[in-house]
């Protein structure tokens, strides 16, 4: 980087001399593991000599005797209206039929005014997003200004494009407000980016949908929009047996984001029931 | 799943009825009436749910017609281990759980069977269905013998409820009922719904 050698910014191997000697190491072989135990996140230990990508075809086709499985199924939605964007997700990790938890965090909170959010594998979506917050970070002090909703979602998308056909299993919205104001992408595994005004991730994403589409515009106000968004992910939950828990209601504003709430889904059965009584 | 206690037995399922992650209706009953005693449970595919309550109504009333009298617990389940093993080389797809009171003594009874047949007769629980795992932890730990039927009817409505909260293909309402000797209860839980 031209920036880097003007401030005069060591490069890896003058840095690893210098720690050698601070640590008094000798022996090459123990460099290594300095080497490792600073930059060891940047490295994937992988076997040697083994072709990753034709190796990680077993692990994740279908009818592999080996396939690797991960915490699958979800409904996450966002969409972006007159006072900002709305994220709400349910909290359910589920590993085949087994309810592992009902209380996983699936909105990652990547800086006070970006949002991301888990659909997929939890440790992919959980790890890539913490490495985009890195690189927002990276970003911000070398050009003395936030990152865009825009370039933070072709960061992630490019990073895990490098990974494509290697198994990933990731379907993320970015969501943020920048100079250009509310912004939403979505950004998945397989190296797709989207922007668009409303999205909903994950297997209970249809039944999100059908609610989201019949009660939006983007006229709507602050508490109607958290209503909408509560009640498409309660349906999802009703619905998809591999959605549920709780709903988390994140409102990002042009002052970055609040979390709104956090409701039990069981609670919101009773309350629409209730209403669905009355009304009649 | 079933249990045994002071006099009576309790028998209750869930209500889903589901197509893999999608579910269709929240009202499937899957318990079914045999006698005024006796009730059998029969959790698995749909179709075979119901082929198989019809069937052995049928042989039930025909049994009842020649016999004429009430017929016993350990019989009937002998019945349907009959029903199921019949088809042993394409068998359906059910495992039922049998809960009743002897026409006579009113002695409990509870007996479960795989899906061929194989009888297992128990003096505390039987379970079945696709979070058997989590019902056995359940049961195991809540239950004790000699429960009065109130506490009978908490302790199973407990054991069933958390154990299909730990299941993301079982749940969405649940029934139990309470057989004992002069009368039978039949009550809705208020679940979670997702």
């Amino acid at each position: 980087m031209a920036l880097g050698s003007i401030c005069g910014l060591q490069t890896m191997t003058k840095l690893n001399s210098s720690l050698r000697e601070n640590c008094n190491l000798l022996n090459s072989q123990d460099s290594a593991f300095v080497n490792e135990a600073i930059y060891g996140s940047e490295n994937f230990v992988t076997p040697r000599d083994i072709d990753i990508l034709s190796n990680q075809k077993n692990l994740t086709d279908k009818d592999s005797n080996v396939k690797i499985h991960f915490d699958h199924g979800t409904t996450t939605l966002a969409f972006k209206f007159k006072h900002g964007v709305i994220v709400a997700v349910d909290s359910r990790a589920t590993a085949g039929p087994y309810i592992a938890s009902q209380t996983v965090k699936k909105v990652i909170e990547i800086n006070p005014y970006l949002l991301g959010t888990m659909a997929g594998g939890a440790a992919d979506c959980s790890f890539w997003e913490r490495h985009l917050a890195k690189e927002c970070r990276l970003h911000e002090l070398r050009n003395k200004e936030r990152i865009s909703v825009a370039a933070a979602s072709k960061l992630l998308a490019n990073t895990v494009y490098n990974y494509k056909g290697m198994g990933l299993s990731m379907g993320t919205m970015i969501v943020g407000w920048d100079k250009k104001g509310p912004g939403l992408y979505y950004v998945d595994s397989d190296g797709e980016r989207m922007k668009n005004n409303m999205f909903s991730v994950g297997s209970g994403s249809t039944y999100a949908y059908g609610v989201l589409d019949s009660g939006y515009k983007w006229n709507l106000s602050v508490e109607e929009a958290y209503d909408l968004g509560k009640r498409a992910i309660y349906h999802a939950t009703h619905r998809d047996a591999y959605s549920g828990g709780v709903v988390n209601l994140y409102h990002m504003k042009e002052s970055g984001w609040i979390k709104v709430s956090q409701t039990d889904v069981k609670e919101l059965h009773y309350q629409y029931q209730e209403e669905k009584s009355r009304r009649r | 799943m079933a249990m045994k206690g002071k006099d009576c037995v309790a028998i209750a399922a869930d209500r889903r009825f589901g197509v893999q992650a999608q579910t269709v209706s929240m009202d499937f009953d899957k318990i079914f009436e045999m006698g005024p005693h006796l009730y059998i449970g029969l959790p698995g595919l749909a179709t075979d749910v119901q082929t198989v309550s019809q069937r052995l109504n049928f042989r039930l009333k025909m049994y009842e017609l020649r016999e004429n009298r009430k017929i016993k617990p350990k019989t009937f389940m002998s019945m349907v281990s009959n029903l199921l093993y019949e088809r042993r080389f394409g068998p359906y797809f059910v495992e039922p759980v049998i809960a009743g009171l002897d026409p006579k003594t009113f002695q409990p009874f509870i007996a479960s069977m795989d899906l061929i047949g194989c009888p297992m007769i128990t003096d505390d629980f039987v379970v079945s269905g696709t979070c058997s795992e989590q019902m056995y932890g359940m049961c195991e730990s809540l239950w004790e013998p000699n429960l009065e039927p109130e506490d009978l009817f908490e302790t199973i409505s407990q054991a069933l409820m958390n154990a299909f909260d730990r299941d993301a293909v079982s749940g969405w309402g649940a029934v139990v009922y309470i057989i004992e000797k002069d009368k039978v209860t039949k009550r809705l839980l208020k679940t979670r719904m997702d």
